[in-house]
């Protein structure tokens, strides 16, 4: 029975594990994860940008907070609560701690 | 052991050995394959970096150059385009494309570099496109002596300031314009050109069509492409891109802390920098004798030596430096290497005509700014 505990137990952290690596292994692909925020980042900051602009960056939440508002005083048409969401969405997965993006290389692009 | 749960032990090992198998994060795009020239940093607006491979040669070609945009490129009608010269000048003049290919054409090879190269590499990270280490290049400019559409304008007393803008605009009315200012002993300054050519041929889109300000030298944020107002001012502009933005400490903090406003200052000079570019991180090569060709540079002083080190630092052996000198462009160096089997640390770092030299780590600012740490690239020598 305890065996058994321990494998389960083995088995959902392994899992969890791999599931961590996916995701992180998608966000250095440069993928925005699913999360209420998402289409609220995609509505506003790709108004001028792509979105590789933002999934390139590895900031703090302070960093994020920062440059939200930064885009907001830019044009970025997000209210109080629109933003917290956003910088909390950004905080939570482009931190200092993400291993730096995966380089995309290309031909020159066409205009 | 029951089915379920040797099914559930094997779930669980299967799980394990997907998770101690990674995908192996090596980087792709060191070198060029086929017309890949480029990493591209943001898709929109255009910012691309030439790959490593690119800084083989004196010139880059305009192929390979790499691209930096603030906002989508604007589209200009040459015909009805006009340079408008205006502000404490006696004779405010506009003068159409035609105009100025009247003028005499000078010639200056000079390094355009991205005051943001390199942010990648700042630890803590800051924000920014987070460019590596391609975000310059070398060319050939030829337009207009600055000074010489001054002069047929007339400065009046007072005159201090060249505040530049190009036809490029935001998406939103509310973000600021991009606007820049130079000094105006640097607009007079013999090289300082307004550019109509890039390496022979007149400016494409991607290159500021149809003029742009070459003041040789100096970072890349001073570069303005599109040129449509020259504004001769006494005093600096109150413009974002301009002031808060691209400014440097007077003395830079400890990494992570925050500079008082009035210890930043606009950048002027590069500094000095070199990068191999015959060999990429990861790159796996045979045993024997490689040639290690790169491209060292240094704002306005020019390249005085280029130092290679295989021990991690510990000593160092001089490149050969190939080519005549140049005051603004890349300098070309050469070292041929006897690759024994292992794993190797290629570093490398110039020094300038004024003494100055690469630190070993970044100094860090919190723009990620000028970057010029010795470029070190890691490689297997195998059979």
């Amino acid at each position: 029975m305890i065996r058994a505990l321990f494998a389960a137990a083995l088995a959902a952290f392994a899992v969890a594990v791999a599931a961590g690596n996916s995701e992180t292994e998608a966000l250095l692909e440069g993928k925005m994860p699913d999360d209420p925020a998402k289409p609220l980042v995609q509505g506003k900051c790709l108004l001028c940008h792509s979105a590789d602009y933002l999934t390139q960056q590895r900031l703090t939440a302070a960093q994020w907070e920062k440059t939200v508002d930064k885009m907001r005083k830019f044009g970025t048409p997000a209210n109080d609560e629109e933003a917290k969401l956003m910088t909390a969405y950004l905080a939570r997965y482009w931190t200092q701690d993400l291993p730096p993006p995966r380089p995309v290389r290309a031909p020159a692009p066409r205009k | 052991m029951s089915l379920d749960r040797r099914r559930f032990l094997a779930g669980a090992a299967a799980a394990a050995c997907w998770v101690q198998v990674p995908r192996f994060a090596r980087a792709k795009g060191a070198k060029a394959k086929g017309k890949d020239y480029f990493l591209r940093a943001t898709e929109r607006p255009l910012n691309y970096e030439s790959v490593r491979s690119t800084f083989t040669t004196r010139i880059t070609p305009t192929e390979r150059f790499y691209l930096r945009n603030h906002f989508d490129l604007p589209s200009v009608d040459v015909k009805s385009w006009r340079l408008k010269l205006h502000g404490l000048v006696e004779k405010p003049l506009s003068l159409s494309l035609a105009d100025l290919e009247r003028m005499p054409q000078v010639t200056v090879e000079a390094v355009l570099q991205c005051a943001g190269n390199g942010r990648a590499f700042f630890a803590p990270h800051v924000p920014g496109v987070q460019w590596r280490y391609g975000a310059m290049g070398s060319a050939e400019w030829t337009g207009v002596r600055f000074k010489e559409l001054l002069a047929l304008a007339g400065l009046k007393e007072g005159a201090a300031f060249v505040q530049l803008q190009g036809a490029e605009k935001p998406v939103m009315s509310s973000t600021p314009q991009f606007i820049r200012a130079i000094p105006l002993a640097k607009a007079q300054h013999e090289d300082t050109l307004l550019a109509l050519r890039m390496n022979g041929k007149p400016l494409a889109d991607t290159r500021g069509k149809p003029l742009r300000l070459v003041p040789p030298g100096w970072v890349g944020d001073d570069w303005v492409r599109a040129l449509v107002d020259i504004e001769v001012r006494a005093d600096e502009p109150k413009a974002f891109y301009y002031d808060p933005a691209y400014r440097f400490p007077t003395t830079p903090g400890a990494p992570g802390a925050a500079i008082p406003a009035d210890q930043m200052k606009p950048m002027t000079k590069v500094n000095v920098k070199s990068i191999v570019g015959s060999i990429s991180p990861g790159d796996v090569l045979p045993p024997g004798r490689h040639e290690l060709v790169g491209v060292a540079f240094s704002g306005e002083a020019g390249i005085e030596k280029v130092e290679l080190s295989f021990d991690g630092g510990k000593s160092w052996t001089q490149a050969q430096l190939d080519g005549p000198s140049t005051k603004y462009g890349f300098r070309l160096f050469r070292h041929p290497w006897q690759a024994e089997p292992g794993s190797w640390q290629v570093a490398c770092r110039a020094t300038d005509s004024a003494g100055a030299t690469q630190p070993d780590v970044p100094v860090w600012n919190p723009a990620g700014y000028l970057n010029n740490a010795v470029d070190r690239v890691t490689v297997e020598v195998r059979s």
